[in-house]
């Protein structure tokens, strides 16, 4: 990644395509997402029934998918915002780092929680 | 390549422009986005308390059910059907013929929207609903 002249070398188009893919499939995942939470609001919420789902392969390859995934979508939604402004080198640097730092530090935080049980 | 340096500031310039739909669209888009990735730190940290037992766990959730914390979820789903409408829209535009139709698709998407969002109130609050309503039906 080169920060002084990112706006130059490096187009984003990957991560501009990454971002619709990973768009579209966190349409549906928020869809079905909802509709389990809200759908009935007692289900679903309690201890026993979200160790259930994550102790269930499906459930917890579904539930890595989305972190990460959505992780991904948003923090580089945040980087694209940022790429927008005249930033000055060592701020791009800083604030790459903080996303980048923050990013694995929560995707490790969620994934540790999924695969637990 | 040498940034030319103008006085003017990004929040002035985007202000400045005169906005059809996709304008509005694109900084209700940018909002939305950092809420929610915020919010997906918030949501990942609390569902931390699952390696902490059932106890905590369910103490949380009950929290969760706070009148204040439905609300919060409320205005969530708002941020949430927002960005995901819009994302749509974007989706349709930049892959499909979007371009052709894409204040159409605005308008029928916000009507989508609002009946949506309204909706998930009733399914978030119906158990206050009911209850205030329980003596007139």
């Amino acid at each position: 990644m080169s920060f002084r002249y990112y706006g130059s070398r490096k187009s984003g188009s990957i991560g501009w395509l990454l971002q619709r893919i990973t768009g579209i499939f966190l349409i549906f995942a928020m869809v079905g997402h909802y509709i389990l939470m809200h759908y009935t609001p007692e289900a679903g919420h309690s201890y026993d029934q979200s160790v259930a789902r994550l102790s269930n392969v499906y459930w917890k390859m579904f539930y890595l998918t989305f972190i990460t995934l959505g992780l991904w979508h948003g923090l580089n939604g945040v980087w694209s915002i940022l790429r927008d402004f005249k930033m000055k080198h060592w701020v791009a640097v800083t604030l790459y780092g903080v996303i980048i730092v923050s990013g694995i530090a929560f995707w490790v935080l969620g994934v540790t929680t999924a695969l637990k049980f | 390549m040498k940034l030319k340096k103008t006085n003017e500031g990004y929040f002035k310039l985007v202000a400045s422009y005169r906005k059809e739909v996709g304008g509005w669209a694109w900084i209700i888009h940018r909002i939305s986005g950092i809420a929610l990735t915020a919010y997906l730190y918030v949501h990942i940290y609390a569902l931390s308390t699952l390696t902490k037992g059932k106890e905590a766990f369910d103490a949380e959730m009950a929290l969760f059910q706070t009148p204040i914390f439905k609300l919060l979820e409320w205005i969530l789903f708002a941020f949430v059907l927002a960005h995901t409408l819009n994302g749509i829209r974007i989706v349709l535009v930049d892959f499909g013929k979007g371009a052709y139709y894409h204040k159409k698709a605005f308008a029928y998407l916000t009507a989508i929207g609002v009946i949506a969002f309204l909706v998930m109130g009733y399914f978030i609050f119906s158990k206050e609903i009911n209850y205030l309503f329980a003596g007139l039906i």
